[in-house]
């Protein structure tokens, strides 16, 4: 479960959230959507505890980040996938280097890191292509590998910002079957977007940002 | 951080090394080459404290004795200096032997004492010291009692050499000391940049390595053991290159102020660990000061 309460963060003057109140429950699937400026990639990175707020406190699992050591913050992230708005992939790795990273800093057994990962950049559809790298791909296949590298260690939550940003519809389709798939699985999905396409027809509660507050939900 | 993680962060070492090779490989070599300079100095410091030792161990003193010396006041002298435990009388010159041995010494020039109506020179004691470092021995003490005793003229030994020697020796390990903590200290500087270097060609992995839950001792341990690995290299390579080095030189047969063949020998292999330790610790350390403030992620 995520809790924000009366959630501030500012950069120099700007405000880039401003008292935000919201609960995610468990297993939930939630679009944060608004315009570019909104807040919406600074609010997943606090959930992600890659931002600290200026004030305010964020509860991960009854969890508060603001009063967590570093140690623990590691830790907690190796339950949370983040997919990112520019996949942040390494070059010089293999997709299946990219993808097995996020297990290897678990220090999850090598065979077990091996089948995982095989599994995983299976589902995304992505098995042929795990010697690739990622440069060799096209936008839509570098999207699958970040989001296989978010999914491979099973999170409880999965943040995703822009996943189907540089995509055509076929794909941002295919993308958001797979993300409904995860959602099935009992993982608790958060998906930051500015497309109307995605939520014109969802069903899932969407909650609407606008200069760093929350201006409306569905 | 599991046990199992310690090869996988090893590898992941040698993949760094490899990747920035030519930043290490500047690296190694600045390193080797400051280990070299350290290494060299410590040979000779060896070596020259080896030779003054050994100076010492031949220490011998010349006892002139009194042309009236009586014969009981010459076997005082015997009795004496045969009391001494690391002295003995390595033989006795009279008056005619002495002049006998100036002669042969002045070779054809030897004419000169022809004019002489009296021998000069007078008859003395060659005493050797055994079983002397050349410091413990209490030499000036020794010569002292001897030329208080009756029948001595006056006692002479090499006394201001040794000194000399030992100040030189003095002002040799002082100056090591000084320039020893320098290369150490550029040893660090070295490799706190190299890894600094590392680091930041590898930011973008590591910003990723945290993002997806890593422990900052999972990043920091493989530039630790760049660290170890370039100590350990270049401590290696700098002593082979010292060894070869002295087995070059010592072929020759060394000649020190027209003195005896010296024999030059190979740093003891104490000192050879001493400098890999050395070169293994600055390695660790200025990894520590280098990873120290990079992870803010």
């Amino acid at each position: 479960m995520i809790q924000l309460f009366h959630l501030f963060k500012n950069f120099g003057p700007s405000i880039a959230l401003g008292d935000l109140n919201l609960r995610i429950n468990e297993g939930e699937f939630v679009f944060v959507t608004g315009p570019s400026g909104a807040g919406k990639t600074t609010l997943l990175r606090l959930i992600f505890g890659a931002e600290i707020p200026t004030r305010g406190h964020i509860l991960i699992n009854g969890v508060n980040l603001s009063r967590i050591s570093r140690l623990k913050l590691d830790l907690l992230r190796r339950k949370i996938g983040f997919v990112f708005q520019d996949f942040k992939l390494l070059p010089k790795k293999t997709v299946f280097e990219n993808v097995a990273l996020a297990l290897e800093v678990t220090g999850e057994h090598p065979s077990f890191i091996r089948k995982r990962t095989h599994q995983t950049l299976k589902l995304v559809g992505l098995a042929e292509k795990e010697k690739a790298y990622p440069l060799q791909l096209s936008g839509g296949e570098q999207q699958r590998v970040a989001i296989a590298r978010a999914i491979v260690k099973d999170p409880l939550i999965l943040l995703a910002d822009e996943p189907t940003g540089n995509l055509d519809s076929d794909l941002t389709k295919d993308i958001m079957i797979l993300f409904r798939s995860i959602h099935l699985k009992g993982t608790t999905v958060v998906i930051a977007t500015h497309s109307r396409e995605l939520l014109e027809d969802t069903a899932q509660r969407t909650v609407f940002l606008h200069n760093g507050r929350i201006v409306g939900k569905k | 951080m599991r046990v199992r993680l310690l090869p996988y962060l090893f590898k992941q070492a040698l993949s760094n090394i490899l990747s920035n090779r030519v930043v290490h490989a500047i690296g190694l070599g600045t390193m080797v080459v400051s280990l070299l300079i350290f290494g060299t100095f410590l040979l000779l410091f060896v070596n020259l404290n080896a030779w003054i030792q050994g100076w010492g161990h031949s220490m011998s003193m010349s006892v002139y004795l009194n042309d009236d010396i009586s014969v009981a006041q010459r076997a005082e002298i015997t009795s004496f200096i045969g009391n001494l435990a690391e002295a003995e009388i390595k033989r006795f010159i009279s008056k005619d032997a002495a002049l006998r041995d100036l002669r042969s010494v002045l070779g054809s020039q030897a004419g000169v004492l022809e004019g002489l109506s009296d021998n000069p020179l007078p008859a003395s004691f060659e005493v050797a010291f055994t079983d002397m470092d050349g410091r413990g021995t209490d030499l000036k003490g020794i010569k002292q009692a001897l030329q208080d005793m009756d029948g001595v003229e006056e006692v002479q030994y090499s006394e201001e050499w040794l000194h000399r020697f030992e100040g030189l020796m003095n002002i040799i390990r002082l100056v090591g000391i000084v320039i020893g903590g320098l290369l150490c200290l550029g040893i660090l500087f070295i490799v706190t940049n190299t890894i600094k270097l590392t680091i930041y060609s590898r930011r973008e992995e590591i910003e990723i390595l945290k993002l997806v839950g890593a422990t900052d001792w999972f990043v920091k341990i493989p530039y630790l053991f760049e660290g170890m690995i370039q100590g350990i290299l270049s401590g290696v390579f700098a002593l082979v290159i010292l060894y070869l080095g002295y087995f070059l030189i010592s072929t020759k047969k060394m000649y020190f102020l027209g003195l005896a063949g010296l024999d030059f020998v190979f740093i003891p292999y104490q000192y050879t660990l001493l400098i890999i330790l050395i070169s293994v610790s600055l390695g660790l350390l200025g990894c520590f000061i280098a990873v120290g403030r990079f992870f803010d992620i």
